[in-house]
This record gives C-alpha cells, structure tokens and sequence, in this order.
C-alpha cells in the first residue's frame, strides 16, 4: 500500500514537471528551469556530502567552472548547445580527479578546508585570466547554439527547461544507481567508519576520489546549464559565498536522501525571491528560518514530508 | 626609502595585520577545538564589534571604552547564543552547526544594517594613537604599532589564560576529552558557553581594533571569515600556538606579496594553504593526519 | 513543528501566498491595454544590501522622491508612475532574476538602478529579447557605452572614463607633473588608469607606474609604501567604498597627504562621512554635487532637504537626473514601448540638475558637464564638503563615440 502511495506520488510529480510548460507562465517556468538547475547542483553535493560525508566547503568550483567552460564553448566555438553542456560536464568531472586527489590527502574540516582552497584559487584565477574568463566582467552574452544538425528544439525557453530537467533526472538516475551499488555501500561504510572500510581491504582514498570526480562532474553539469540559461558566467559563481548556500540547500532539504537537496535548492531559491521582494530585511528572516529548521525539523524537508506521508498513509 | 627602512615598515606592518588576523584566528579555533564547530558567523560578530565600538566610542567619546566594551558585550551575546541555541545540538551532526551559524552569520549581518544602517561609519583612533613616530626617518602609524603590541599582549594573555588559570586547564581537559572530563565532574556546559563567548569576543576585539583602519561597514564580514579559516587551517584546528603562527604567516604573505607580486595578491594565501595542507594534511600543528 | 517560532512562520506564510500568485498568474503576458495606459513601471533591481548596499540605497531615495513628486504633478502624460524596487545584494544572478520577473511577470518595460556593473553586464544582452530600455544612471564601466553598447541601453550618468577624463583637463593647467595610478583591479579601475595613462602622457606630464588592489583589501600598506617610493607629486585614485574608505583613513595615518596629492576619479558624501577630516584636501571629479550652482540644482537640493533634513549625495543626485531623462523621452515618445522610445531618446536633450544633458545618437552617452571638486571645511556642515573648482564642457569630457578614448 505504501509502495503503491509512494508509485503515485512519483507518477505526479513526473507528470506535473513534464506538463509544467503548458499551464505556468513564462516567469514561472524561468524560476523552475532555475530551480532544477541548482537542484542539480545540491543532489551532486549530497553524493558527497550525505553519502560520504566529504564535505566539500568549495562546491561552488564545480558550478563555476562548468558554467564558465560551456560559456566559453557557447561563444568561442559555436559548438551545439547540447554538446557543449556535456563536454563542460565532463570536463569538470575529469579535472575534478585532480582536485580529488589533493583534496583526499586530508579528512575532516581539513578536507572541506582544501575544496575551499582550490574553489578561492580557482575565483582568483577567473578574476585575473581575462583574455579566456572576462575577468570582473565575466563571460556575458552566452548563445543558446542550435544543433547539431540545425535541431532547435533545446534552445527555446521551454525547451531549454525540458533539456535541464532531463539532466536532473538523468543525474538522479545516475546518483540512485551509485549510491544503491556495491560502490554505494562502500561509500556508507567511509561514511560510518573510514579506519573499518580501510580494514576491509578497500582502499578508501580512490572511492573518495571516485566519488569526489562525480560529485564535481555533476555539479559542472549543473553550472554548464547555467551559462546559457542566465546568459553569463562571472565570478560570483565561484565565490565562496555559493559554495556555503550549496551546503545549506542540501542540509534544508535534507541530506543523504538526493531528492531531499534538490527540494532544498528549490526552497532556498523560491524563498531568496520572494523574501527579498517584501522586505529589505529579507537575509534577517532567512537566517531564522535557517536557525528555525535546525531546531525543529533535523532532517530538513525530506524528513518532513516523509513523516507527514508515514503519518498520513493507512496502516496496511 | 632605504631598502633597511622599507622591510623594517613592512615588518612592522606585516606584524599589526597579524595581529588583526590572530584576533580572528584565535577564537575561531578555540572554538572549534572545544566544540568542533565550524563557526561561520565569526565574521559577522566581527562586524558586529566595529559596530558596537562605533556607538560606545561616539556615545561616550572614549575609543578606550569601545575597545573594552564591544568585545564583552559581544562576548555576552556569543554565550547567550551558545546557552540558547548550540546547548540543544551538541547530540546532533555536525552540519546542524553548519547551518545554524550560517543563520546566525545573516541574521547579525542584516541587525547591523538595520541599526546602523547601510553608509560605513568612521571609528577615529584616539589621539593619543593618531600620531605618527619615524621609523629611519620614515613616517609610521602609532595606531599600529599599537596593534602589533597588543596582539603580542593578548597572545600572551591567552597563553598564560590556558596555561595557568583553572579555567584554561579545564578547557583543554574538554577539548582533549570531553567525555572523561564531564565524569570528573567538569561542569562541561558552562565550559562550553564561556568558550564560545570568549572566541566571539577576541572577534569582536579584531572588529573594533581594525575599524580605525577600515571603518565600520556592512561589507566588513565577507572577506574576513576567509582569512580566518585560512589562518586556523594552516596553524591546525584547534591549535592556540597554530593560530598564531597561521596569523603571522598570512600577516606576511599578505603584506609583502602585495607589496612584490601585487597581481598575485589574491591567490597567494591559497597557495601557501594548499602547500601546507599537501605537506601537513592536518596542519602546521594540526592533530589530524 | 514551527510552533515555537512566530514571527518566521507569519513570514513563510506571506512567502508562500506570494509564491502561490507566482504561479496561479494567468499564462499570457498581458502587454495589450494595461502596459499602454495604465501605471509606468518603473523596475530598479538594485543592491540595497551588502557592501555596495549605500550606494543601492541612494539610488532608491532619488527614485523614490521623484516619483512622489511627480505623481503629486499627475506623473508622465497623465500616468503615475510605479516604482519596482528589489533587492539583489549586488549578485548579478539575483539582478537577471529579478529584472526578468519584472519583464515577464509585471510588465515593466522600463529599468534603471542596477548598481554593479557585473550586474548591468549580465542583464544588458538580455534586453533586446525583452523589449526593454535601461537607461544607467551610475554604471561606470566605459565598455558598456562602446564594445558592449546594445540599442536599448542607454547611460544618463558619467562614466568612468568621463570623470578620469575631468582629472586629466584639470591637471593640464595644474603644476603636478609626477603621477601614479591606484586602481581597483577590476574592469572600472583598469579603464579609468588606462584612461588616465594615456591623458598624462598626452599632455606631457610623467606616468610612473600604475598598481592595481583586489576588491575588500583591508591592509592598504603595501600600495601607501609604492605610492610614497615612487616619487610622485600626486597619486590618482580609482576606488569605491569600502576601499576607498580603508585607502583614505590609512594614507591619513602615514600622513601620505603631506608627501602626494591625492586625486580620485569619484569623489561622493557617503565616503566623506565614513573617513571625516582624512578627506580634506582631496581633489577629483564629481558624478554629481550638491554645491554645484544652477538654479535647477538649488531647486532640487532645497527640496531634498526639505524631504529628508540632509543634502543629496551623488547617486541621488544622479538617479534623479536619470528619472528626468526618462521623463522627457517617454513625452517625446508619447508612451513606453521600446520601438518608439528609442528614437526619442536618441539625440534628447535636457536640463537638469547638472545643466544640460544631451543622449547622443551615436552611443547612447549622457553628453554633460564634468565637475572637479576639492572636499573642503564649510561652515554650517558637520563634514568636509566637496567643493565645485573646476568645470568642463560635455564636449570635451565625453570620449569619442563608441571608444573610451579622447580626440586631443
């Protein structure tokens, strides 16, 4: 009965994401294309940081540089829009492997200390390496390309959500699958108890790289979205700033549950919008709602609603 | 300039900015030495301090009252908070401090700007500090040669605090076990709230010793949390003697690498972090491999 | 589970109410009967909070007064005029959002504020796709009248390079010979030195070096040491808040003032208040000043004070001269729809404050007077003042079209 719930809560939500471009309006759909943009982004983190428990205080490098790799593609190369999101994903995901690997020689606050290091060297980098990053500028005027062979469809607003959505859900499918594998279970067990993991005979450190490299890809994915959704890519995307509101994002929603962080995204953004539009004082209330879910609702949104689900279904 | 009294300016520079950073520093892995949190809102109460020092100093027209005033009541407010809310989630993981000072990061940030407003205010150092001596026949601030000597004295002060006071010793018998100390009786909660006002107040201190040379300002939070990390990161979490070593170090990076490699400027501290971490994953002084 | 917590609860309430609207507003865009004759929108995206949050704030109180004033007049041809103003923390992704939602959500076809140039540079491509006019009034960056210029963009204030530009004609006749640059390194402070570089080595005065300082530097020591080595009879400064004030508390501490003239590209009350008497004697060009002597100008400052017991600053000054800029075109145009106000604005000239604004055709620049002001003990002031020294004909002050550079 509850699988059966769960089946048709599922089947809903699927239906009303894919059917969204035909009741909402254009605003609308702009906030949920970015929505699932950055849902994207905090389910890369939570592989991370919720199955892992890596936590990476320099997300924002991921994003970052995936938005400006594809905005440099888009306006530099002319390569098809479609192309140049994956080829920005899958470069991040690669030098990501780099990064892991520095990265993983600590643990701890160390580690998060180190994703930090390399997400303020690599702002640093984006401000002074003007020729290729626009400098303070950044890269503005991105182009939503068309084809390959002059297939349009993507590069329209809604098309352009339906191409974000699909990489949620791709990602999704993606993290589910790891997460649920042996791979996933060696994961957990770094997350419980490192020393025991190593005692078994796995060598921790290349998971950690491994999952670091499609943490960071995703999120690469996710800024890669970005570039031609807003147009531009700028430092701001890089600032230490977003690498923290990341980390909030999958905290609200809940970690370690990969929906959980892409509702918390949504959240946070929803609420930055709207918040801001009322009041001046907007960050003030922010902060309390953060403070306020920490208190009273531990497992963020995800906890909540599944509670409230558990609750409301009848007992078989 | 003489090459001898442009390195003596920039040493002596090099060592008021440290002192600046060590403030940051210090309480910052104080506080995560006893509590293992990583406390975001450190910048904030930063600011906050320059704030408060601001109104004690215009309110009673003493720079000395605000000197002493905003880190104590600061102080106060950084125990409050511990006492009302970090109390209940210690039992919790540790990103539930994550966000919780996170909130609190903007919750002070916007109560600034709503009680002080949004233009930067200025803080005037007393006259007694506002003068300059020469230093071979180059001008030099007082202000900072007064900042450099009392970061030397408040490093002493804490050193001698944790070395010999009761309540330095118990704090490092909880920060190296917290467990054994609460069965030996140590009233760990308590040790807890003091900490942490203590680690808000040396903040506060750093806020309101380097409004003079910035002013107090909404923008003042964003870019010293940073710095603090990278200080606390280098000397070790949780180390005293690493903060300041962490505080000295970026003091000279900063000031002499602006001063040689301008354009490297922002890079440089993260260089010398990575470097350190690559080599010592856990920190100059760090427990952790 | 929110229980315990009153006021937040209430807030999340109103948010989800305002979030419900979002998506329960219908699915077509109205542009039709409304957008023509009801309310103007106005839509300012601005950086109310954060470290440019002064200057966000300043562009809101000259909006605001304007528009009071004006609809107390019966607003534009016999419409009120309606001000969206929302914050964005000065982050270019929150400014795209939010003028977007005014597009596309609100009807607004017309933007001003956006304080960042970051900010003015993610939203300038999208405006053509929008069908909006943003006339900037206090965007510095030089490129954005010149390789990023779209047709739709248009600039009422001075720019970086104009105000460099005043600098540059007010040393001609000065006696300084020796100078070097302190910019702030990134796209306004390179410009502004670029532009500075070239005016000395024009009029035969030595450039000897230039050094440029990440945005939030706290320790401004090392560039008062260069600056004190180098030499020179004067130093010009391109930097804005929080730096600026951080560079001129300290340069007072060294005593650098003593030694090196200091000359600014931008010289606003704001910072005067925040460093007090360290900008005595301070030398620069002025976007706008409240001691400037045009009865237009008096008019307004008198009131301003009336308003608010407090002088104009700069940007209120220059949000005000924006708001007339739109006022007139849009009387010439007989409405807001980009097709016909364009050409109107295009070659538009009007009095205001700061005497006679000309948009030129050929790149969209406000052609207007610089203004070089020395900050100043006055009585009747708490505060140092900026004083009006110097002024220079548009002409001579507004670089070639399209370029950031001058013809002699």
């Amino acid at each position: 009965m509850r699988s059966a719930t769960r089946l048709l809560i599922w089947i809903v939500v699927a239906l009303a994401l894919v059917l969204a471009p035909l009741g909402l309006p254009p605003f609308a759909m702009t906030l949920l294309t970015e929505a699932v943009i950055l849902g994207l982004f905090a389910m890369s983190l939570d592989l991370m940081f919720g199955y892992t428990r890596l936590v990476s205080f320099g997300h924002a490098a991921a994003y970052g540089f995936g938005a400006y790799a594809c905005g440099w593609m888009l306006l530099h190369t002319g390569m098809p829009l479609l192309f140049a999101v994956f080829a920005a994903g899958l470069l991040t995901g690669f030098i990501a492997i780099g990064v892991g690997w520095m990265c993983t020689l600590a643990t701890g606050v160390s580690f998060s200390m180190l994703t930090l290091a390399f997400a303020q060297l690599l702002y640093a980098i984006s401000f002074k390496w003007t020729s290729v990053t626009g400098g303070s500028d950044g890269l503005a005027g991105i182009p939503r390309t068309i084809g390959p062979f002059g297939f349009a469809a993507l590069s329209s607003k809604i098309g352009f959500y339906y191409l974000a959505l699909g990489c949620l859900v791709g990602g999704f499918l993606v993290c589910s699958a790891l997460v649920r594998s042996p791979f996933g279970a060696v994961l957990r067990g770094i997350r419980e108890n490192e020393g025991k993991t190593t005692a078994l005979g796995y060598n921790t450190r290349l998971y950690k790289i491994a999952v670091v490299a499609v943490s960071y890809g995703l999120g690469g994915l996710a800024g890669a979205l970005y570039a031609p959704f807003a147009g531009f890519a700028n430092t701001e995307l890089l600032f230490w700033l977003l690498s923290g509101q990341v980390l909030i994002m999958v905290i609200v929603g809940g970690a370690g549950t990969l929906i959980g962080p892409v509702l918390g995204a949504a959240f946070f953004m929803l609420m930055e919008h709207q918040l801001s539009a009322l009041t001046e004082a907007w960050a003030l209330y922010f902060g309390l709602i953060f403070i306020a879910f920490v208190l009273f609702a531990p497992e963020g949104i995800w906890g909540l609603a599944t509670t409230r689900l558990r609750r409301a279904a009848p007992r078989p | 300039m003489s090459t001898l009294a442009l390195l003596l300016t920039q040493f002596v520079n090099a060592l008021s900015q440290a002192a600046l950073l060590f403030f940051l520093g210090v309480g910052l892995t104080l506080i995560f030495g006893l509590m293992r949190i990583v406390n975001f809102a450190h910048g904030a109460l930063y600011m906050l301090g320059a704030f408060v020092g601001y109104s004690l100093s215009s309110w009673s027209g003493n720079y000395w009252l605000a000197l002493a005033g905003a880190p104590v009541l600061v102080g106060l407010f950084g125990a409050a908070f511990e006492f009302s809310i970090l109390r209940r989630l210690y039992r919790r993981d540790a990103h539930a401090f994550l966000m919780v000072t996170f909130g609190l990061a903007l919750v002070v940030g916007e109560a600034v700007r709503l009680i002080w407003g949004s233009d930067a205010l200025q803080v005037p150092a007393p006259p007694l500090l506002s003068g300059v001596i020469f230093l071979l026949d180059e001008p030099f601030p007082v202000y900072r040669l007064f900042l450099a000597a009392t970061g030397a004295v408040v490093a002493v002060a804490i050193w001698q605090f944790l070395e010999r006071s009761r309540l330095g010793l118990l704090i490092r018998a909880t920060s190296q076990n917290a467990d054994m100390a609460n069965a030996l009786g140590v009233d760990i909660k308590l040790i807890r709230s003091c900490v942490f006002g203590i680690g808000c107040g040396l903040a506060a201190l750093g806020g309101v010793l380097a409004a003079p040379l910035v002013t107090a300002s909404n923008g003042m939070a964003a870019t010293v949390i940073i710095d603090a990390f990278v200080i606390v990161i280098i000397g070790g979490m949780g180390s005293f003697l690493g903060s300041l070593i962490g505080a000295l170090l970026i003091g000279f990076v900063q000031v002499f690498g602006n001063y040689y490699a301008p354009d490297f400027a922002l890079a440089f501290m993260y260089l010398v972090m990575l470097a350190v971490l690559v080599v010592r994953p856990g920190g100059l002084l760090g427990k952790e491999a | 589970m929110f229980g315990q917590f009153r006021p937040s609860r209430r807030a999340m309430l109103k948010v989800g109410l305002a979030g419900a609207a979002t998506v329960a507003s219908p699915a077509i865009l109205r542009l039709g009967a409304e957008a023509q004759t009801g309310p103007i929108k106005i839509g300012m995206p601005l950086a109310l909070t954060g470290a440019l949050g002064s200057v966000g704030q300043q562009q809101k109180r000259g909006a605001e007064l304007y528009a009071k004033l004006q609809n107390a007049k019966g607003g534009i041809l016999g419409r009120p005029i309606e001000l969206l103003i929302e914050d964005t923390a000065g982050n270019p992704a929150n400014c795209v959002r939010k003028a977007q939602e005014m597009v596309e959500r609100r009807d607004c076809r017309l933007i001003t504020g956006v304080t960042l140039s970051s900010e003015a540079l993610a939203v300038v491509p999208k405006l053509a796709e929008w069908d909006t006019i943003f006339i900037s009034s206090d965007n510095g960056d030089g490129r954005l009248t010149a390789e990023s210029l779209v047709p739709n963009f248009f600039r009422a204030n001075i720019s970086g390079p104009m105000g460099t530009r005043a600098v540059s004609l007010y040393l001609r006749s000065a006696k300084l010979q020796k100078f070097y640059a302190l910019g702030l390194d990134y796209a306004w402070g390179h410009n502004s030195v670029q532009v500075f570089e070239q005016e000395a080595l024009k009029s035969k005065k030595e450039f000897l070096g230039k050094i440029f300082a990440p945005t939030g530097t706290k320790d401004y020591s090392p560039y008062i040491t260069k600056i004190r080595q180098s030499g020179a009879d004067a130093v010009f400064l391109v930097l804005q808040g929080d730096d600026n004030n951080a560079f001129l508390s300290q340069a007072q501490q060294y005593r650098l003032p003593e030694k090196v003239k200091l000359l600014t590209e931008i010289v606003d009350l704001a910072s005067i208040r925040a460093v007090g008497d360290a900008s005595l004697g301070l030398i620069g060009s002025s976007r706008y000043s409240f001691t400037y002597d045009h009865p237009l100008n008096n008019e307004f400052v008198a009131v301003w004070k009336k308003e608010h017991g407090t002088v104009p600053d700069t940007f209120e000054g220059e949000q005000w001269q924006c708001m007339k800029v739109f006022e007139a075109g849009i009387i010439k145009a007989g409405g807001i729809e980009a097709a016909k106000l364009r050409p109107a604005l295009e070659d538009i000239e009007i009095e205001s404050v700061k005497g006679k604004v000309h948009i030129r055709k050929c790149d969209h620049q406000g052609v207007q007077q610089g203004f070089m002001v020395e900050v100043v003990k006055k009585p009747g002031f708490e505060t140092p003042v900026p004083e009006v020294i110097a002024t220079y004909p548009g002409d001579s002050t507004t670089p070639t079209c399209n370029t950031m550079t001058f013809k002699d």
